[in-house]
């Protein structure tokens, strides 16, 4: 469970996110906003990129904000990126061990969690091949099987799905929603792509020029009409 | 729909060292060749080219696998250079002691001049570096270097000038190159070490980027550190051994465009193979001698060194080695035994 109290980010006269109060507590939540709302900005705060000028982030009980971007790692967090951040000159195998490095995780261990990562990914035919090999799909699987190794406990994807097909978009969606049975974080997901997020995520938080406009059940939350209004450029 | 199978089959890849061995076998066949062909004055030049060739492959680390650009390299050969006559002049300790001691005080000082690569980078981070070798030059052609004297900074008057014992092992000049190879092969050995293990794998993804880097939990303090130590280590052995070929060092021999020139050759050699920091070290040293042997002025080198640094930033960004690499694979291919095989990922049930 995400726990955010007062969040402010400032850059100059921009407020990406002000005065933000929420408890983010579906397994899989969607954060969705038209562009500029703010989203990244909140993961890049989650994730310890940006010290927000004021607010309280709480995550199962762990102060977030105290501690540095590679603890948050130690106790769990991963992130995949809007632009996807495979490496292109280490094979898709040392792409997943790159995480595990730093984690004390002894070396049998490690090649049992890869390997399962890959499995789930649907990668594990690639393991071998130079990230500059792989497609925008495979890319942004393998972002996603990073995530998976070393006991997550929270997730955060950045529009994992941008520019995939429909069916690469119906694979990614059965993997989202096997996650947290299978290795346990909870997952906050960006994404442009309303039918993803209705899909994969029991509760969605909506945001709107930084500004805090809904969260609730998925489904109640693409009905209301300030969110038609500003999300989806409907008039109401 | 099903939801994703998932398997608990180890992924085997073939193993991660299986080509460390290359680098003894290549580097052996041509320390033969080169020991039983060249002539005194061409035997001297290849050392020379050797000892810095261990410092373009810290320029290659650096570089090629973290994406740091350091101007200073050629002051850190300086650095060892001077450590290596020092401790060999004022004490008794053995030769190969005084390499590796020349080596860790290089990389003590390579952490500290590469300490603003932990706010700097690209341009910014190679404007200091380059001051930074300016000032070694500064100071380096004031004192001069160790010849057996007293005091601290080790001069003895023009006439007294001690030459370095070369070690036991290899007092003439072909054994002190088939001497120098060998510390080479290990520099370039644990180079490659380094490069397919962890700190490796730590160095790309702060290569790609740092934010991913940092969310991989890779500490960036920690690893660059790592790589200045060890581009430094390998800077120092390599002025440790020039020290000991000639037996002493010029202070005019380290201007800060040496560390420029140094820099742009790994690059036209190519950064990302071990074989291109043997390229750098001979097209440093072998292209001003055969400048010469063509009575062509010197500084016509150059030259030389810019048109093939655009050379190899417009068309060959893997360098020279990079095209050497390229074409191995080629003929690899043509004779059919391409190796790995595409279907590597074999499947064990356990
Ligand atoms: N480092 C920064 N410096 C200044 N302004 C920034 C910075 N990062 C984000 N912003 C601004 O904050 C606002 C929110 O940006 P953010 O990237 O969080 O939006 P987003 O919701 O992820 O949008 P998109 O859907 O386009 O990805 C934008 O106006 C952006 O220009
Ligand atoms: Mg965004």
């Amino acid at each position: 469970m995400i726990r955010i109290e007062n969040l402010t980010v400032q850059f100059g006269a921009v407020k990406p996110l002000d005065d933000l109060n929420v408890e983010l507590d579906a397994k899989i939540c969607g954060l969705i906003g038209p562009n500029g709302a703010g989203k990244t900005t909140l993961l890049n705060v989650l994730s310890g990129f940006i010290t927000p000028k004021a607010g309280r982030v709480d995550v199962d009980g762990t102060d977030l904000l105290s501690l540095s971007p590679v603890r948050r790692v130690d106790l769990g967090l991963r992130r995949s990126f809007q632009t996807e951040q495979v490496v292109e000159d280490l094979s898709v195998y040392d792409n997943v061990l790159a995480l595990l490095d730093h984690l004390g995780v002894a070396r049998a261990e490690a090649r049992r969690q890869v390997s399962k990562a890959l499995h789930f990914v649907g990668l594990d035919r690639e393991a071998h091949r130079m990230g500059a090999e792989l497609n925008l799909y495979q890319r942004r699987m393998l972002e996603i099987a990073r995530g998976l190794v070393g006991a997550p406990r929270l997730l955060l994807f950045d529009e994992p799905g941008a520019g995939m097909t429909e069916s690469e978009g119906e694979t990614l969606r059965e993997t989202l929603l096997a996650i947290p049975d299978e290795f346990g974080p909870q997952i906050l997901l960006i994404d442009h792509d309303v039918e993803l997020i209705l899909a994969t995520c029991s509760k969605t938080l909506v945001l709107d020029f930084g500004q805090f406009l809904t969260y609730g059940p998925t489904a109640d939350v693409l009905a209301e009409d300030i969110v038609k209004r500003a999300y989806l450029g409907v008039d109401v | 729909m099903t939801p994703p199978k998932i398997s608990d089959a180890l992924i085997i890849l073939p193993g991660r060292y299986r080509t460390l061995w290359e680098i003894p076998v290549v580097m052996l066949i041509l320390t033969l060749i080169a020991a039983f062909t060249a002539n005194a004055y061409w035997i001297s030049t290849l050392t020379s080219a050797l000892a810095i060739a261990l410092a373009a492959r810290g320029i290659g680390v650096l570089y090629g696998l973290l994406g740091l650009v350091s101007l200073c390299q050629f002051a850190l050969i300086g650095v060892g250079g001077w450590t290596m006559l020092r401790l060999g002049h004022g004490t008794g300790l053995p030769f190969e002691l005084n390499v590796l001691l020349a080596g860790v005080v290089a990389a003590a000082v390579g952490v500290v001049w590469g300490a603003p690569a932990l706010k700097l980078k690209g341009l910014y981070l190679a404007l200091v570096t380059l001051m930074l070798a300016g000032a070694y030059q500064v100071v380096i052609s004031a004192t001069g270097f160790p010849d057996g004297g007293q005091g601290w900074l080790g001069r003895a008057d023009a006439i007294q000038r001690l030459m370095l014992e070369r070690p036991v092992v290899a007092q003439n000049s072909t054994r002190y190159l088939i001497y120098c190879a060998a510390w080479a092969t290990l520099g370039f050995m644990a180079a490659e070490w380094l490069r397919l293990a962890k700190p490796g794998r730590a160095w790309a993804m702060i290569r790609k980027d740092d934010r991913a880097a940092m969310s991989a939990g890779v500490n960036l303090l920690v690893y660059k550190i790592i790589a200045f130590a060890f581009a430094g280590f390998l800077a120092g052995v390599g002025g440790a051994l020039l020290a000991g070929s000639v037996g002493q060092l010029d202070g005019r021999a380290f201007a800060a465009s040496e560390s420029l020139s140094l820099f742009a050759l790994s690059v036209v050699a190519g950064v990302y193979n071990w074989y291109g920091a043997l390229i750098a070290g001979l097209l440093l040293r072998a292209v001003p001698s055969l400048l010469t042997d063509f009575e062509i002025n010197g500084y016509a080198a150059i030259v030389f060194y810019g048109t093939a640094l655009l050379h190899a930033i417009i068309t060959a960004p893997r360098g020279i080695a990079g095209q050497i690499s390229g074409l191995i694979t080629r003929i690899k291919a043509l004779l059919g035994r391409k190796t790995p095989p595409r279907q590597a990922t074999r499947q064990e049930d356990s």
